[in-house]
């Protein structure tokens, strides 16, 4: 039975040697090798520590396009023309499926044709050269960005190749992403990459991980996100990873969002051990977005007065084409240069805003409500727990494409745009913390002469893409 | 008009290999509260899966949801598989049906031309296909149901 336990250093290896039998490029692994190649980067491209010492939030776009050259030439651009702090390397779709063989193929149809064949880079296909050609021509730390349930080839490669922060997570990369993969499946090959990570950081590599916090990115309850996060905070430090960086995504309302990423902060801090640096990230907008760039960016500036007053470690922007889709690189800078101007000019201010505190307070008890139950699950074990209470409802998340959650909590915003949980199910939460959204959301029923119902969520999903924040009945008139 | 006492089965799910589910629970809603049984196959659905679905729980309508543009390389051979499975059901097709901006027009007549009896675009209320097939199932609405779906 799996439990949240270090894996043994004679089955790390074992595991090790297999998964890089999966495709050519894994025979040029190296541990001690490697250990040696990030030894010998810059301060500049030390991923922890640069974030870790950041006094002001850092920014972070997406990006990933399969050829080297054009990756090389796509993060120059970000780093160069939108200022980005940190760069990533998005991964694409075949390689997050495992599927080498066909990522190879887009691979080699891209260099043929000079077209974006595959929606990211091929991490796997490029191999540790390749890798390590990109982290030498940025003078910046990159992160690895994907979206994989099973990313153990991945890690091996992207670490050995100078990667020093990886994103994802077993609840995080699966849950939002997947319908069948089993969650006792990826939290076992998640060991793996935490482990191999915290193998890395007890030679004095520390690779940061971080769980993806916006999870299914449509009206996710604070609490949700944030038990999810603690959850796979304490799988990676059990593994011994050192820097963790947990996630969370915007939803709009500025009081709910900030009172969120610092409850994340909190409670980071409280239940993952001592030892483990706690940073936090902050994902503009991941919802559907207006069909116009002009609105678009209205959105991506709300993300940054949020990030200037809640201040988390990074922020992830958005680019005024993501209505689109993969946005044009001047398009994924001028998303940065949007972000960076709202949070230099909002950062020195002080802005006390009524009811942070107070929401905090809910959003914490929530949370721990949600960390009580999976304890109690797993009789004390968080994995067993976690897979039990996800299994039993108790822990569950909205929208969840995955065959392992029940996905049958709906949430809808209350009448000041706050995302609470219109439909329970059998999510595990104090009488008097459901009577408080119960009470809420019935103001927005009376606002506007209509019952609680499902509609209320469909409305909300729309509502920002339709250029508001709350999904009001059209018919209502002015409310 | 023949008036439909019983409750109708629909199936609803999202083909290959996309997993958006945001659209397909919102319908799921939307359909049951309407009045009709929903067969929810989620996400990263075949179309055996659908047929399957379809033979087990007689439905009356195949729901098909797609958003990821890849649904007319997924939909090929869906009505034959259908037709095989012995489905005799009204099909249904509707999200963002192609990639890029194209016509919708033309969009709807390639899906047409797959078998579909309706295309919907990704901007269509659920009331809009609620309402398509209490018409194509011939069923009427009481006044206090109308009022319920339009509020």
């Amino acid at each position: 039975m799996i439990r949240d336990e270090r894996i043994p250093a004679d089955e790390l290896r074992r595991i090790d040697e297999e998964i890089r039998a999966d495709w050519p490029t894994g025979a040029d692994v190296d541990f001690d090798e490697a250990i040696a190649y990030h030894e010998s980067l810059p301060a500049s491209k030390r991923f922890a520590d640069v974030l870790e010492e950041a006094t002001k939030p850092l920014l972070q776009p997406r990006a990933g396009v399969p050829r080297l050259d054009d990756q090389v030439e796509l993060l120059e651009y970000l780093h160069g023309e939108g200022k980005a702090d940190l760069l990533p390397t998005t991964i694409d779709s075949y390689t997050r499926d495992n599927e080498y063989e066909k990522a190879q193929e887009g691979l080699e149809n891209a260099r043929e044709s000079g077209e974006d064949t595959l929606n990211g880079f091929p991490a796997v296909n490029h191999g540790v050269s390749g890798c390590r050609e990109l982290i030498e021509a940025i003078d910046a730390p990159i992160e690895v960005r994907h979206g994989t349930p099973d990313a153990r080839l991945l890690a091996a490669i992207t670490f050995a190749g100078g990667f020093q922060s990886f994103e994802g997570g077993p609840i995080s990369y699966n849950i939002p992403y997947t319908k069948r993969h089993g969650l006792e499946e990826t939290i076992e090959k998640w060991q793996f990459v935490d482990r191999l990570a915290g193998a890395y950081t007890e030679r004095g590599v520390r690779i940061n991980r971080e769980p993806f916090g916006p999870l299914t990115g449509t009206l996710v309850p604070p609490s949700i996100a944030i038990a999810i996060m603690l959850v796979e905070g304490q799988f990676a430090a059990t593994q011994g990873v050192r820097s963790v960086t947990l996630g969370y995504g915007q939803v709009g309302n500025v009081v709910q969002d900030v009172a969120a990423l610092n409850a994340l902060q909190k409670l980071g801090d409280e239940f993952l051990p001592d030892e483990v640096v706690v940073t936090t990230v902050f994902h503009e907008w991941m919802g559907g977005f207006p069909p116009d760039e002009a609105r678009a960016n209205g959105v991506i500036s709300l993300g940054g007065m949020t990030a200037a007053i809640a201040r988390p470690d990074k922020v992830i922007t958005k680019s005024p084409q993501e209505f689109q889709g993969v946005p044009t690189k001047e398009a994924n800078a001028s998303g940065l240069r949007t972000t960076r101007q709202v949070i230099d000019m909002a950062i020195e201010q002080e802005i006390d805003i009524d009811g942070i505190a107070e929401e905090q307070d809910l959003i914490e008890r929530e949370t721990r409500c949600l960390m009580d139950t999976i304890l109690e699950h797993g009789d004390g074990d968080v994995v067993q727990g976690t897979i039990k209470a996800f299994d039993s409802g108790a822990l569950d998340v909205p929208f969840a494409p995955s065959d392992s959650a029940r996905g049958a909590v709906l949430p809808a915003r209350d009448d000041d745009g706050r995302v609470r949980i219109f439909e329970w199910a059998d999510l595990a939460m104090d009488d008097d913390i459901k009577e408080i959204h119960r009470a809420r959301l019935s103001r927005r029923a009376d606002t506007e002469g209509r019952d609680q119902s499902f509609r209320m969520v469909a409305d909300d999903v729309d509502a920002i893409s339709d250029g508001k924040l709350i999904g009001r009945p059209q018919n209502a008139g002015d409310v | 008009m023949v008036l439909h006492t019983m409750s109708q089965t629909v199936v609803l799910g999202v083909i290959g290999s996309d997993a958006h589910v945001v659209g397909i629970t919102i319908l799921e809603q939307a359909f049951s509260a309407a009045g009709f049984d929903v067969i929810n196959l989620g996400v990263q659905t075949s179309q055996e899966e659908f047929a399957e679905a379809a033979v087990a729980h007689d439905a009356e309508a195949v729901l098909v949801s797609s958003l990821y543009g890849h649904a007319e390389q997924d939909c090929q051979g869906f009505h034959g598989v259908l037709e095989d499975a012995g489905v005799d059901a009204h099909t249904y097709i509707g999200g963002n049906l192609a990639v890029g901006q194209d016509d919708f027009e033309q969009t709807r007549a390639t899906f047409e031309e797959l078998g579909f009896d309706r295309v919907f675009d990704s901007e269509t209320d659920p009331e809009e296909a609620i309402a398509a097939l209490r018409q194509d199932l011939q069923i009427t609405t009481t006044e206090t149901e109308r009022a319920t779906i339009s509020s």
